[in-house]
């Protein structure tokens, strides 16, 4: 078993932070250089370093405030995974049928996920908020939305 | 008083009205929606309020944001879950009246007391800005680096687990806040050759990602079972004998609200909390507390809405943001290019004036509104999450996407919002991330401008600066004591238990 797995989960969550301060720390160095005739005061680095060096000072702080074991947390719940898959399919679907269609379907899908047994409803409560959508950011804001392949095929 | 009038002149103007009256129908029906608070829903209107004018789009976020504290009472009463996070003191005493068949009196003292605490704090509000503003006209790079400073150190006391934690989500989001085009020298920061990120974190698709879709996220997680709507008799407005009960209570709540709402980073929920627990220390039947006491509802409706008034004040006056909706709407009026500040005062008066009016007017609103319609917002509460939050989704991505219209936007959105999702999960909270976003421009700005400034004696320079001097210490004070004041108790214990 991992060390990792020891650890209670504001450690843990101590450690994810100093790894996240360390690599931003370490991108630094691939920031472009300036000359140093045009260097005065800070330069584009230093400010994030300083920043980062305060976030690991601070995780170090959770780590040892922590208590060593902890309640481990609840797990995820199925229907977050599903949701989180659906909300990460909405783009490729977007890209393939354009967003309004897109929009029209991912309350369905999700709303079904979450237990919404009635098709009439999910239909309808669908189609209400596109339409809303398509009157408000499109029809007033004059919003451009992208149409996919299937838009582009059908209108150019 | 010319610009007085010239702001106040927005109540005569239709469209400007009109989004005032919207701004607090969507307000009060948002506040009633348990999960969605209103700062969730001032991100989501962000993109909207971008094409009109920011006057305009200052009254119609200010009235989301002052009518969304009441709605939040409609639930937390009738249905004892909170609408908005500002109502969970509001639950405490507000169900149980509602339970013993008092649910129109407590609707009615709580629109009433919401009222008086909001107009308080606007009253405070148009006094207390201009004069903050003018006292910090004089003031340089090291002062708003102090100030900045110290409003992010405040952020350790906005929900989440444990101050170390709000404190690193707050660094955090200052780290977040240097990705970009480095405006002194011109260098790439953190952008991974993308070309959406050379201008920065699209502060509306971070907003919408942390606070929508995180939340969506969360709620999925939690899979809220089916509210149940209590019975309610027709909303009463109180009576000569219920205001001589609750005055105190509601004059309390508004002056706690209206100091708490000031302060950087604490807002309406840090002031509905100590708002109740003040009341309850100063009622005069105590004995009354958690059976369904009209002086608990009083009290924290007076402070939450007084906090939305006071929260201003620093938004506008210094543009330090005083919680995380005003933060938002900082936000929100940077993209337009309008940046709060002293100078504000002396350049645009008209639209700080007529944000107050719109305040004022929205105060007034939903008074009206909450009495005449409380019913109504109530059975808001009872449209399913199934149906609720992938319409918010929706909304989410045509929000992010409208800002820029770009789709980078709303992958950004989408990241933000498993980050918001994962924070959550973790004990973090989204709104230290937000003002850390928000002012970290402002502390890299003023940091590098006071270091060109004192040149090589920068410790000098500072000491010889007073006031930034006075916020350094409040700073490193707020910071520190508590944390060996706990450990001071923790020593002192196992001796106290020994004796």
């Amino acid at each position: 078993m991992s060390v990792a797995a020891h650890l209670g989960r504001d450690r843990r969550v101590a450690l994810a932070v100093a790894g996240i301060a360390g690599l931003a720390f370490a991108l630094t160095f691939t920031f472009d250089s300036v000359p140093a005739a045009l260097m005065e005061g800070l330069g584009a680095a230093e400010f994030p370093r300083l920043i980062c060096a305060i976030l690991l000072l601070l995780a170090v702080v959770l780590f040892v405030s922590s208590p060593a074991e902890e309640a481990a947390l609840p797990p995820v719940h199925r229907c977050t995974w599903w949701t989180l898959a659906a909300c990460l399919g909405f783009f490729p679907v977007l890209g393939l049928i354009g967003m309004l269609p897109a929009m029209v379907l991912f309350p369905i899908v999700v709303g079904r996920l979450w237990g919404e047994r009635r098709p009439a409803v999910l239909l309808l409560s669908a189609a209400l908020v596109t339409l809303v959508i398509w009157l408000l950011f499109v029809r007033i804001f004059r919003f451009t939305l992208p149409g996919g392949l299937l838009g582009d095929a059908l209108f150019g | 008083m010319e610009a007085f009038l010239a702001g106040m002149a927005i109540l005569a103007d239709p469209f400007a009205l009109f989004m005032i009256v919207a701004g607090t129908v969507i307000g009060i029906t948002v506040g009633a929606l348990p999960g969605i608070s209103g700062s969730t829903t001032i991100a989501l209107m962000l993109p909207i309020t971008l094409g009109l004018d920011p006057v305009v789009s200052l009254a119609f976020l200010g009235s989301i944001y002052c009518a969304a504290n009441f709605g939040g009472s409609i639930t937390a009463i009738l249905v004892n879950a909170p609408g908005d996070p500002s109502a969970s003191a509001t639950a405490l005493e507000g169900y149980k009246m509602a339970e013993r068949g008092e649910a129109g009196m407590a609707l009615g003292m709580s629109a009433v007391a919401s009222a008086i605490g909001g107009i308080f704090s606007v009253v405070v509000m148009i006094v207390a800005a201009p004069l903050l503003s003018r006292a910090a006209y004089s003031f340089g790079p090291p002062e708003y680096l102090a100030l900045a400073l110290f409003g992010l150190s405040m952020c350790a006391a906005v929900g989440g687990d444990s101050a170390v934690k709000n404190l690193i989500a707050a660094t955090f989001g200052v780290l977040l806040a240097t990705v970009g085009i480095d405006l002194t020298t011109g260098v790439e920061r953190y952008t991974f050759g993308f070309y959406d990120l050379t201008d920065g974190v699209s502060f509306v698709a971070a907003l919408i990602g942390l606070f929508a879709v995180g939340e969506m996220l969360d709620q999925a997680t939690q899979q809220m079972g089916k509210p149940t709507l209590l019975k309610m008799d027709a909303v009463r407005v109180p009576g000569r004998a219920e205001f001589r009960k609750c005055n105190r209570s509601i004059w309390l709540g508004s002056v706690i609200g209206t100091f708490i709402g000031i302060l950087p980073a604490l807002g309406a929920t840090a002031a509905a909390l100590i708002g109740y627990n003040e009341t309850r220390r100063w009622s005069k039947h105590k004995h009354e507390f958690g059976h369904g006491s009209i002086e608990g509802v009083a009290g924290p409706e007076a402070a939450n809405n007084a906090a939305v008034g006071g929260g201003m004040v620093p938004t506008l006056a210094l543009g330090i943001p005083g919680s995380a909706t005003t933060a938002i709407i900082l936000a929100g009026l940077i993209v337009q290019g309008v940046r709060p500040g002293p100078h504000l005062f002396n350049e645009q008066p008209r639209l700080l004036y007529a944000v107050f009016a719109s305040m004022l007017a929205a105060n007034i609103l939903y008074l009206v509104i909450g009495l005449g319609a409380a019913k109504l917002f109530a059975r808001i509460s009872l449209i399913p999450a199934a149906l609720l939050w992938p319409a918010v989704f929706v909304l989410s991505v045509i929000g992010a996407y409208g800002a820029n219209q770009s789709m980078g936007d709303v992958w950004l959105m989408m990241a933000f919002g498993i980050l918001g999702f994962a924070f959550r999960r973790t004990g973090f909270s989204p709104a230290p991330l937000i003002m850390g976003l928000v002012l970290g421009s402002m502390v890299e700005e003023s940091l590098k401008q006071s270091i060109l400034i004192f040149g090589d004696d920068v410790v000098g320079g500072f000491i010889g600066r007073p006031i930034a001097l006075v916020l350094f210490a409040i700073t490193a004070l707020g910071l520190l004591v508590p944390p060996v004041l706990r450990a001071t108790a923790r020593l002192r214990q196992p001796q106290a238990r020994e004796v």
